[in-house]
This record gives C-alpha cells, sequence and structure tokens, in this order.
C-alpha cells in the first residue's frame, strides 16, 4: 500500500508542479496587463479632466523622438482628441465624448479583471485541494484513526 | 625507439574527464553562449535604434515645422506640429538634460553609436571564446567516449622519442619544448653527466680553435663525444642547422651565439661551484649539464630563437627559456644550477678566457655573416637575459 501512496503522492505533486502552478503565473502575468491598461486609462480620465477644468486649449509637449531625445511640439487645438479603440484604430473624440469612452472602457477592464481573478482563486483552490490530499495520503499511513484533525 | 618495457602510465581519458562533467561544462558554456547572443542581439538593436534616430536628427532641422500626432499617454494622440525643430533635449543621464542642435546631438549620437560597437566587439570575443571552449568541451566528450587513453612514459636518455597523446590539453609550447620538458623528467643524473661531458668536450674544442672554421667540426665532435646523446645532438644540430639555413643572418648568429653560450655557461658554473676540478667528476656533471642542455637549451633555444625572429621580444624569450628548464629538472638541481649561474657570475668570468676567442669564431662561423653583426648581436642577445651571465659575456665581447 505503501509504494501505492507513493505513486499517486508523486503524481498529485507532478500535477501540482507542472500544470497548476504554471498555469497559476500565467493567470497572474495576465491579470497584471490589465491591470496596466486600467492604469492608462485612468491617468487619462484625469488628464481630460484637468485640462477641460483649466480650458486649456494650447498644448506644448516635449516629444520622445526614440533614445530619450526630445523636441519641442505644440498642440495649437486640444479640443480634438484621438483615441486608441484597439486593434490598431484610433478615433477622433471631443472631449465630452472621449470622457464617455473611456469610462466605458474602463468598465470593461475591470470586468476582466475580475474574471482573472476568480481564475486565479480557482486554481488557487485546486493547488490546495490536491496538497490536502497528498497531505492525507501521507498522514493516514502515520495515523490511522485520527480523524477529523482539521481544526 | 621505444623500449620494450613497459615504462609509462596508461590513463584513460575518460576516467580524467569523466564523460558527464564535459557534458554538463559543455552544457554550462552553451547556457552562456546563449546568454551573451540575447544580449549580442539586444546591442544590436540598440545599434540599429541608434543609427535610425541620427537619420531622423538630421532631417528635422529641414522643415521649420513638422505635423505629427502628439502622443498624450499610451492611448491618445493629439493632432499638433514640431516646433523649433533645431532643438533637441538630450538626456545624458542620472536625469540631466541638455539642449542641444542637431548637429551637437547627431555628435552625441555617434558617440553612443561608437561605445556600443566597441561594447559588442567585447562581446564578440567573448563569445568566440566560448565557442572554442564549447568546441573542446565536445571533443573532449567525443574522445572520451571512445576511449582514449593518455600514455606517459618516462624520459630516458638512449630515447629521444617520446610517446606522448595529450589529446585534452593544449600545448602550448613547441613539440622540442614539450620533449626538452619530458627530458627533464627522466633519469637527471644521466643526463647531467651527458651535458656536462657535452660541455667539457665544446670547451676543450673551443679552447683549441683559434682558427675560424673550427666551430663547425668541433660542434660535430663534441657531439661525437657525448656518448648515447646522438639523437639530441642530432637533432639540436639538426635544428640547428635548420635555423642556421634560415637566412636570418644576424639571427642565426644569435642562435649560435646563445646555444654556444648556454652550453658553455653552465660549464662555468659548474666549474667553480663544486671546487671539482678532477676531470672526471666534473665531467660527470658536464656530461649531465650537457645533455639537459642538449634538450632544454640547445634545442629549445634555437627554437625559441627562431621563433623569436619575427619580435624583438627578447625577455620573452628568457621567460619561455626558464620555465622550460625549471619545470623539466628537478627543481634543485635546476635551481641551484640557475641561482650558481647568477652568483657565479663573476667567478667564473676570470677562469673562462677561450670566451673570447669562442665569440671570434661564432663569427666567423654562420653561413651569410658579417663581421659586424657579433656586436649586435651580443648586444641583442645580452638585452634579453640581463640576469643571467650574458652580461658578462657582452662585457667580454666588447
Amino acid at each position: 500500500m505503501d509504494s501505492l501512496n507513493q505513486a499517486k503522492i508523486q503524481k498529485f505533486e507532478e500535477f501540482v508542479d507542472r500544470r497548476l502552478k504554471p498555469d497559476l503565473v500565467r493567470a497572474i502575468a495576465e491579470r497584471d496587463k490589465v491591470f496596466e491598461q486600467q492604469k492608462i486609462f485612468s491617468d487619462l480620465r484625469k488628464n481630460i479632466e484637468n485640462l477641460e477644468q483649466n480650458s486649456v486649449t494650447n498644448l506644448r509637449t516635449l516629444v520622445n523622438l526614440g533614445s530619450e531625445v526630445y523636441m519641442q511640439a505644440e498642440v495649437p487645438d486640444t479640443q480634438r482628441i484621438f483615441l486608441d479603440i484597439g486593434l490598431g484604430f484610433h478615433v477622433e473624440f471631443t472631449w465630452s465624448e472621449a470622457l464617455k469612452f473611456i469610462s466605458l472602457r474602463e468598465e470593461k477592464l475591470e470586468r476582466q479583471i475580475e474574471e482573472y481573478t476568480r481564475l486565479i482563486a480557482s486554481i488557487k483552490a485546486q493547488i490546495k485541494l490536491v496538497c490536502e490530499g497528498i497531505r492525507e495520503l501521507l498522514q493516514i499511513p502515520e495515523e490511522k484513526t485520527v480523524e477529523g484533525r482539521v481544526f | 625507439m621505444e623500449k620494450p618495457e613497459v615504462k609509462g602510465t596508461v590513463t584513460s581519458l575518460s576516467s580524467m574527464f569523466p564523460a558527464e562533467e564535459v557534458q554538463k561544462a559543455a552544457n554550462r558554456v552553451a547556457e552562456t553562449l546563449s546568454e551573451k547572443q540575447n544580449e549580442m542581439n539586444q546591442l544590436r538593436e540598440f545599434i540599429a535604434d541608434n543609427t535610425s534616430l541620427i537619420n531622423l536628427v538630421q532631417k528635422l532641422p529641414e522643415e521649420l515645422h513638422h505635423d505629427i500626432m502628439v502622443p498624450f499617454g499610451k492611448a491618445a494622440f493629439f493632432p499638433g506640429r514640431l516646433i523649433h525643430t533645431n532643438e533637441f533635449l538630450v538626456l545624458l543621464g542620472e536625469s540631466y538634460y541638455v539642449e542641444r542642435t542637431a548637429k551637437q546631438t547627431v555628435e552625441i549620437l555617434k558617440r553612443r553609436g561608437k561605445s556600443l560597437e566597441s561594447k559588442m566587439d567585447a562581446l564578440e570575443a567573448f563569445m568566440q571564446d566560448l565557442k572554442a571552449e564549447a568546441s573542446f568541451f565536445d571533443s573532449t566528450a567525443s574522445e572520451a567516449a571512445e576511449d582514449l587513453v593518455e600514455i606517459k612514459e618516462e624520459y630516458e636518455e638512449e630515447n629521444s622519442t617520446e610517446t606522448e597523446s595529450q589529446s585534452g590539453e593544449l600545448e602550448q609550447e613547441s613539440p622540442s619544448f614539450a620533449e626538452a620538458d619530458n627530458t627533464m623528467v627522466a633519469s637527471e643524473d644521466d643526463e647531467f653527466a651527458h651535458i656536462m661531458s657535452r660541455l667539457e668536450a665544446l670547451e676543450k674544442e673551443e679552447l683549441a680553435a683559434e682558427s675560424y672554421g673550427e666551430n663547425d667540426e668541433d660542434q660535430d665532435t663534441g657531439a661525437a663525444v657525448s656518448d648515447g646523446d646522438e639523437d639530441e645532438d642530432e637533432q639540436a644540430k639538426a635544428v640547428f642547422h635548420r635555423k642556421k639555413y634560415e637566412g636570418y643572418s644576424s639571427l642565426d648568429h644569435d642562435q649560435r651565439y646563445s646555444e654556444v653560450y648556454q652550453s658553455r655557461k653552465p660549464l662555468q658554473q659548474l666549474k667553480g661551484k663544486d671546487s671539482m676540478n678532477e676531470e672526471t667528476s666534473s665531467k660527470y656533471h658536464h656530461q649531465d649539464l650537457i645533455s639537459q642542455l642538449a634538450c632544454t637549451g640547445l634545442t629549445v633555444e634555437p627554437v625559441i630563437k627562431g621563433k623569436m625572429s619575427h619580435s624583438q621580444s627578447m625577455p620573452q624569450e628568457t621567460k619561455m627559456l626558464n620555465p622550460s628548464i625549471n619545470a623539466s629538472v628537478p627543481f634543485e638541481k635546476r635551481v641551484k644550477f640557475e641561482a650558481e649561474h647568477s652568483s657565479r657570475n663573476e667567478t667564473s668570468k676570470s677562469g673562462f678566457d677561450s670566451s673570447k676567442a669562442f665569440t671570434g669564431s661564432i663569427v666567423e662561423h654562420t653561413l651569410n655573416l658579417e663581421k659586424a653583426s657579433p656586436g649586435q648581436t651580443t648586444s641583442q642577445f645580452s638585452g634579453s637575459q640581463t640576469s643571467k651571465p650574458v652580461s658578462r659575456f657582452k662585457m667580454q665581447r666588447k
């Protein structure tokens, strides 16, 4: 029986290490990406609101030409803004439209984050399950009559 | 030439370089190699970016304004224009920025490109070394798998050839060099006697030779004298003659000079050293020394000299010579010898007048030689071995 147990334990451990843990890592990475996107859009929103509040029409910025070489740029009319709506498209918006769009976008991102969080949680639960199984297999041979030790 | 009895040791290569370890080493080297490859690719990208940026910076001042889309964060753009097209703000690092014109910016970028390129070259050189290492490991692994064995045999005087197949190790010295080394490892006493006898013979010949054309013959007779040393002597002579005909007149001279000189030095030293002026004992020592020298000094020197003919790095020669000598012989003996070399400089100097005649004969004897060269070669030679009795020689010559 012991050898069988050992084999089972080994299988469980392998399963955890090879499938579950990498899955967990991947899921976390994806979620982080979405977090980033969310941050970008929230920053954008804040900036636009700022511009609106101060009624800024002209804008002077420094544009990065590459390798941290900057050049002055001027935006004469800040009424129009082009937003990236995904799939390589940029759409012209006015400020209010832009703000609406951004809020929609943010909602979508939040939903994505929630999904990822759920996925991560389930993977973690699976890992825990397998570990418990291993522990059971290990402890039953040792303590044959012990029950309800989970407290 | 090999004796029928098994004298040496046979070690299987696989025992010296266990196959697994070689594999591991090869893997490690491969990993490092791939890392460096990645770094190299990155560097190449940087360099490409840099060059494209240089082009851009050069092109921009052509217009007063450029219509562009000005980015606003990562996901938004504003339509706008580039203004002040000749003013660039360049980051120098550590949050230091400079405003530069296009031309100055181009210079900055060019300098950056140069440093990147030099980094890449260094990386490439490193990678080459790694590749060599990797190939070495691979070959070793395959050889170990094939059960190659390393055979080592002690050198004995009568044998001039050695069987030493060292597949894994890099032979950095010339073959004769290695041979000479192995020579030393073997029975030193016999060699010592050999060398001593030879030296003695040479000395006698020099003393006797007042005329020029005698040296060659003397050398030959000297060779005949030292018994059992034929192979070495032939070798030495063969090397010597080879070198002679190389057409490096001054260097031949040097060779000859150094070779004979080398043989003379220990002779002189030994003379003073033991205060054994009996022919037999000193002869015995001389013999050893001669044979020793025949292997190290005589064979090696010409080889080295030949090599050295291309560069004037004489000090190297000394170093090359010394390690061979020191490494091959049992340390005490050789060290003593060397020590006495330097110490007995003065003492033996007085007792040895024939050096004058000797050098004269050398001059004459080399092939396309002019009388003017001796002075040259002397200074050349003496320049190399400052710590050795050469200086004495030089003094005498001058």
